[in-house]
């Protein structure tokens, strides 16, 4: 059970000698992934969804809020007892082509942790020969192939899978897959999803999902919990099902209304909109509704105050004129 | 009145066949190893009508952006065009220009939209100085003129043109160099786009923006372009038409709601079948078998979809189908069309 309770973070970006620019990238966002639980976080470039995923594996401190693991708020821990609770909590990066050292072949790359573990459990060579065969044949990779292969003679879709064998060496509680699909061709993409929730139900390993394209987040099982996060805020929560077919934000629906549409195959929401206006980092934060200026349908009572998330019937939403629209594509 | 013009729209369709801007014939590439030759693109017939945005589908490897090279005759080393011809505005064969003549022709005919936009773009050069370079080396007079045009582009693609012109390419945002990208393919009048992968690196809200504006210029300037792209979602969205690439060959090829809601290809079926959907059924997403093709599925003298095939036969492993009409504009190579793949 991984707890985040109220978590935010601020970066302090030099403008100039005199100045300090400051910048929200993530605002009081709590949420508890149950163990075997999964959770997508939505968004887009810059919202701050990766920033959570950092600051979960201990790679950026929290300015405020907690995070608790199994009950143990990570920052009075002390230090070697705070990473052995984060080793508990792997990382999967977005560009597989970066993340393996191109100089080890994977046998390498699989047995430095793998000995270490078998240290500590006092077991031989011959378990970590085992272990280094089951978790290649758990993520779906043959080991005669691809053991004394280097990365360069993979695939994407392969080294993903190389490097999710390698984050479930330590034998983790929580996978954090930051955009894990987005650089992998999209026929393989749902070979890596279905890995991700064989792992989830089989092997009882939570999933934080982050990515930019709801459509992927569907396939992590039903009782997947969606938040959508905007400039770090998170401004809609609910199942991903209930999500895609009754969106309360606009900011949810421009999400959905973005999925491109198989002509052919499937036909547009009757209310989709796009959203042309570009993303903006403003330098002074907005006293009202993050969203108000890029919303098509904001009020002029928008941008006074800022929408809290509220539930409203069985959603959670912070819009202060919520309604659902019809806009994720349909099937013909 | 109506009807008649309609009658006559439609008798224009049935007996003239529309004006080409590309008509790619036999293109062949090879990759020459040291194992041998490796065929990267394969008798490959292609047609961009003009006026329309035709899509191109495959995985990586499959030779889509080899293709799109051949046609701009720009392969490189150790890429060879074995033979075929392009006819550009049925006058020109783009084969057998000179090198000269391709470069004029190249950003004023042409525009081309890379992946990667920020590696297209000079670092060290602010982005204004950059369509001056790109004026001066196509001999264009009015400069002035054409910084206008720039920064009339560069409006309509939602960017501040003034701050954009005096950028770098680092102090643009992967969505804004996307745009800078399609501003230099448009900024000599160029009628015929190539946008490889353009948009892949976007997230679904920049991607769904940069496609939106592509459907508007495209209709505004009746500009003909060529859609590559592994995503299938994408491709459909945008074409009229769409050719599905599979180890340097042409499976299947036809009107893009014809092809997504009737695939003849096992392989089309496959990739339509393994693409997250934010719409329909969960459980049936299957995804594709096996791997993407690599070299030696271009040597295999059977079909090259054969070692993922649902539904092969032993014929097809000696013996490679040929692209066949199957309806209405609507082609498929392969010997099971119609096949049961259920089992």
């Amino acid at each position: 059970m991984i707890e985040i309770k109220n978590l935010e973070k601020t970066f302090y970006i030099k403008a100039s000698f005199s100045n300090r620019k400051t910048v929200q990238a993530v605002r009081h966002v709590s949420f508890s992934i149950p163990s075997g639980g999964a959770i997508s976080l939505i968004g887009e470039s810059g919202c701050g969804k990766t920033t959570i995923g950092r600051m979960l594996c201990g790679m950026e401190t929290p300015t405020s809020g907690s995070i608790i693991i199994d009950g143990q708020d990570l920052s009075t821990l002390k230090r070697k007892e705070r990473n052995r609770l984060l080793q508990k909590i792997q990382l999967i990066h977005q560009d597989p082509y970066q993340a393996l050292n191109p100089t080890h072949t994977i046998q390498q790359m699989l047995a430095a942790t793998l000995k270490k573990m078998a240290r500590q459990k006092k077991k031989g060579p011959e378990w970590v020969r085992q272990r280094m065969d089951e978790l290649l044949r758990l993520v779906g990779l043959d080991p005669e192939t691809i053991l004394f292969k280097y990365p360069h003679m993979l695939s994407g879709g392969q080294r993903q899978r190389v490097i999710i064998a390698r984050a479930l060496t330590v034998e983790p509680d929580l996978l954090i897959a930051d955009e894990v699909v987005s650089m992998i061709d999209v026929s393989l993409r749902l070979g890596i999803l279905k890995l991700l929730r064989d792992l989830r139900e089989n092997y009882n390993i939570s999933i934080l999902f982050i990515t930019h394209d709801i459509a992927s987040a569907r396939y992590l099982g039903s009782n997947t919990e969606l938040y959508v996060l905007y400039k770090g805020m998170i401004v809609e929560k609910g199942y991903t099902e209930q999500i895609i077919r009754q969106p309360h934000h606009p900011y949810t629906q421009a999400l959905l209304s973005a999925m491109p549409i198989l002509n052919g195959i499937e036909k547009p929401g009757k209310d989709r909109f796009v959203l042309t206006s570009q993303f903006k980092q403003s330098d002074t934060d907005p006293s009202g509704c993050l969203f108000a200026d890029r919303c098509p349908f904001s009020q002029p009572s928008c941008s006074e105050k800022r929408p809290e998330l509220v539930q409203d019937g069985d959603s959670y939403h912070a819009c202060f004129f919520p309604e659902v629209r019809n806009v994720a594509a349909e099937s013909v | 009145m109506a009807n008649v013009s309609t009658a006559h729209a439609e008798y224009q369709q049935e007996n003239h066949k529309p004006e080409m801007a590309i008509s790619a014939r036999n293109i062949n590439v090879v990759y020459a190893t040291p194992t041998g030759k490796i065929p990267a693109v394969r008798n490959v017939n292609i047609d961009l009508p003009k006026g329309s945005i035709t899509g191109i589908i495959g995985e990586s490897g499959s030779g889509k952006s080899t293709l799109i090279m051949a046609i701009m005759n720009a392969v490189t080393k150790p890429g060879k065009i074995e033979s075929g011809s392009v006819i550009l505005n049925s006058k020109n064969d783009l084969l057998k220009l000179s090198s000269e003549q391709q470069r004029k022709i190249r950003g004023k005919e042409i525009g081309f939209v890379f992946q990667a936009a920020q590696n297209s773009l000079n670092p060290l050069r602010r982005v204004g100085q950059q369509i001056l370079d790109l004026g001066r080396s196509h001999d264009v007079k009015d400069l002035r003129g054409l910084i206008k045009y720039a920064k009339e582009l560069l409006a309509r693609l939602g960017l501040d043109a003034d701050r954009v012109l005096a950028s770098y390419q680092h102090e643009l945002s992967g969505g804004m160099r996307q745009r800078v990208g399609i501003m230099f393919a448009l900024v000599l009048k160029a009628n015929i786009i190539f946008l490889d992968e353009s948009t892949t690196a976007l997230d679904m809200l920049s991607q769904a923006a940069v496609l939106e504006i592509i459907r508007e210029l495209q209709k505004e300037k009746n500009l003909t372009i060529a859609l590559v792209s592994h995503d299938i979602g994408v491709v459909a969205d945008l074409s009229e038409r769409i050719e599905i690439f599979y180890a340097g060959e042409i499976v299947e090829e036809g009107k893009t709601s014809k092809v997504l809601s009737d695939p003849g290809h096992p392989y089309t079926k496959g990739l339509i079948q393994a693409i997250p959907r934010i719409s329909g059924d969960i459980d049936a997403a299957e995804p594709l078998k096996g791997s993407s093709p690599d070299f030696k599925t271009y040597q295999q003298p059977g079909c090259l979809f054969y070692d993922r095939c649902p539904i092969r036969t032993d014929a097809c492993r000696e013996s490679r189908p040929e692209l066949e009409s199957i309806g209405k504009d609507h082609k498929v190579s392969c010997f099971r069309v119609g096949a049961d793949d259920r089992n």
